[in-house]
């Protein structure tokens, strides 16, 4: 296979690029807090995708993590550390990670509508502490005008540092998830999505990839919120409701987080260009926004990127009907379980 | 502490807890036999109200109170047919997803048609005043309200668990394959429970009518309740939907004499203790749902 194909692929730094050059490209670049947000955006989906796409979990109280990032990040500054961003963002992230790693605990065993009934609520108790507790939290108005510390002596205010150190953080996200995705955890885990019982034979302890794959997504979950509250310098409680989790799925979904590690990017961008264009130009947005959501479940559900592998998948067998480049038949054509004379499952091993 | 406050706060507790029991028996039914987390529960409970609101100024009391929740459960059958029928046996967050879209596009159109203001409903002539009982000076419509909530689920309860009607049922949550092949239309069943459920939402939310002020979001305000309510109850249970629904509605209504602010929490509390040493719920039985493994 040469580079060409394999960029395709995984066309992470053609993503890195275009993103780097984003605040140059006419129109739509001079939106450079809209970038920031596309930006976090993509790292909270690519986290979210890690338990829906990867290990197939449908959690629905995703948007709770997010917001602890926030407050975490609000509340460090305003209370603890004001001078840098960095340590904010860790602390965001380690909230992130230490509320999955405790909910991990709790529903790792639960599997299906159990699970998502359960992440719902235990969402939700976030959200109720945010609403309610206005000493920490400021309640219904939040915690606003925060003042943004500098990174490495560089000065946030300007939007456009601002939107490139959200980017550099966007780059060190995805390289680790990416890799995160593609290491064994992240087969054992495809495994578990298709079918548990089998991968439990195989001899792995499936609750403690669940539970580990949750804590990651929510580290990340968390680091992201905290970009949203460095970028706004404001936290509120709405980013912790369950309405707002359903944003996350819908753009993981849209965009193919099913089939696809880039699913989500692709979706977050779309999902977030359009929100800002119907939200500044329709008053009931709201019956369009909900509306796409059965449109996608009933006649997409694969997400964009799916329709693209369907066309390919569709292309590759016409030609392999048409009987030339039998040759080219890859990983996915090959039959994938073969029983062995003893009853075994077929060849393990990669 | 004054004691007449505090059984006010009690009887109180026990007609919002009625209200949420009959809105999660409808809940736990739907996800029992389709299984299906219905996030447009809510939503059938706020058309209930809306309903309630516009047919009773034009004709009168009686007829909303009977019409409302039938066009709720017609609403429910068009959405079980176009839109929950496709997504039975697929991945659970699409059947959520579908439910909960559906939802917020339906919450814009009540607030396109019926706009953003909040309504009140007045209460009917004859469940006006008070009642004395004790030293206890009580809203007589809270009490016709309370019985009314309790027979609506004796009757569910009795359904349930003692006709036939109510062994198929309670037997399409346990294997709903099996109930195909003994020769009982499963889709048709899934339907008609849909219809239920949505009348029950419906129901709820034309008697609840005259509590609260009828706005655009009070679907979505009684969804978590309900929710919380459907799972500490143990799911498929009638009778734990019962006594779920009384202990978060007396347990939240008493708390507001000790933690003002953090009232809401207390289900969420409940929730969490109930799983963690009853992972079914307080009455859960074994369902296709409750594929909780334990150790």
């Amino acid at each position: 296979m040469n580079k060409k194909t394999n960029i395709f692929k995984d066309p992470y730094p053609i993503i890195f690029l275009l993103f780097f050059i984003y605040p140059i490209i006419p129109f739509i670049g001079k939106f450079r807090t809209l970038g920031a947000e596309l930006l976090i955006w993509c790292i909270f989906a690519l986290s979210f995708n890690l338990v829906l796409g990867y290990a197939g979990l449908p959690s629905f109280g995703h948007g709770a993590f997010y917001g602890v990032g926030t407050y975490a990040v609000a509340l460090t500054i305003m209370h603890f550390y004001s001078k840098g961003v960095i340590i904010p963002l860790i602390i965001a992230a380690f909230f992130g990670g230490l509320f999955t790693f405790f909910y991990g605990y709790l529903i790792k065993k639960k599997r299906g509508i159990y699970f998502a009934l359960l992440t719902v609520a235990f969402s939700q108790i976030l959200y109720v502490i945010g609403f309610r507790w206005d000493e920490v939290t400021g309640g219904e108005t939040g915690i606003t005008s925060l003042k943004i510390g500098t990174f490495l002596g560089i000065e946030l205010k300007n939007p456009l540092y601002l939107y490139y150190f959200i980017f550099f953080v966007f780059v060190i996200s995805l390289i680790i998830i990416r890799k995160i995705a593609n290491s064994p955890v992240g087969q054992i885990l495809r495994a578990l999505k298709q079918d548990e019982k089998r991968a439990q034979y195989l001899g792995f302890n499936t609750e403690k990839y669940v539970w580990y794959i949750f804590t990651v997504s929510g580290i990340f979950a968390g680091l992201a919120g905290g970009l949203y509250c460095i970028l706004y310098s404001s936290a509120f409680a709405d980013t912790l409701h369950w309405v707002k989790s359903g944003d996350v799925v819908m753009a993981t979904l849209l965009g193919g987080g099913l089939v696809n590690f880039y699913g989500p990017i692709v979706g977050s961008v779309i999902f977030i260009i359009a929100r800002e264009f119907l939200s500044a130009f329709w008053d009931n947005w709201m019956l369009l926004y909900g509306l796409s959501f059965v449109i996608i479940i009933l006649f997409i559900p694969t997400g964009l990127l799916g329709i693209v592998e369907n066309i390919k998948e569709r292309k590759h067998r016409d030609s392999l009907n048409n009987g030339n480049n039998n040759l080219t038949m890859n990983e996915k054509d090959k039959p994938a379980k073969i029983l062995t004379k003893e009853g075994n499952d077929g060849p393990i091993k990669d | 502490m004054n004691v007449s406050l505090v059984l006010a706060l009690f009887f109180n507790g026990i007609v919002l807890g009625l209200i949420y029991a009959v809105v999660a028996v409808g809940f736990s039914l739907v996800l029992g036999v389709a299984q299906v987390i219905n996030f447009s529960h809510g939503l059938l409970f706020a058309f209930g109200a809306y309903f309630f609101w516009s047919i009773s100024s034009v004709a009168g009391f009686w007829i909303a109170l009977f019409l409302s929740p039938i066009l709720v459960a017609m609403m429910g059958l068009c959405i079980e047919l176009l839109l929950i029928r496709r997504v039975y046996g697929q991945d659970p967050l699409f059947g959520l997803l579908i439910t909960f879209g559906f939802a917020l596009a339906m919450e814009e159109v009540i607030r396109m048609v019926w706009g953003k203001v909040a309504y009140s409903v007045s209460t009917p002539m004859f469940a006006r005043g008070q009642l004395f009982i004790g030293d206890i000076i009580y809203s007589k419509y809270r009490i016709i309200l309370a019985v009314f909530s309790l027979l609506i689920l004796l009757l569910v309860w009795w359904v349930i668990t003692r006709t036939s009607f109510g062994a198929i049922i309670k037997a399409g949550m346990f294997d709903s394959e099996m109930i195909s092949a003994l020769g009982h239309n499963l889709p048709l069943l899934r339907t008609g429970i849909f219809v239920i459920g949505a009348f029950l939402a419906g129901l709820a939310g034309v008697i609840a009518a005259p509590l609260w002020s009828i706005k655009s979001g009070m679907g979505t305000d009684i969804l978590m309740p309900a929710f919380i309510i459907a799972l500490i109850g143990g799911l498929g249970s009638i009778k734990g939907t019962i006594i779920a629904g009384l202990l978060v509605g007396t347990v939240t209504s008493l708390a507001v004499l000790f933690i003002p602010r953090f009232t809401d929490i207390l289900p969420y509390l409940m929730l969490i203790v109930v799983l963690f040493y009853k992972p079914k719920g307080l009455f859960g039985e074994v369902t296709i749902l409750g594929e909780v493994r334990e150790e």
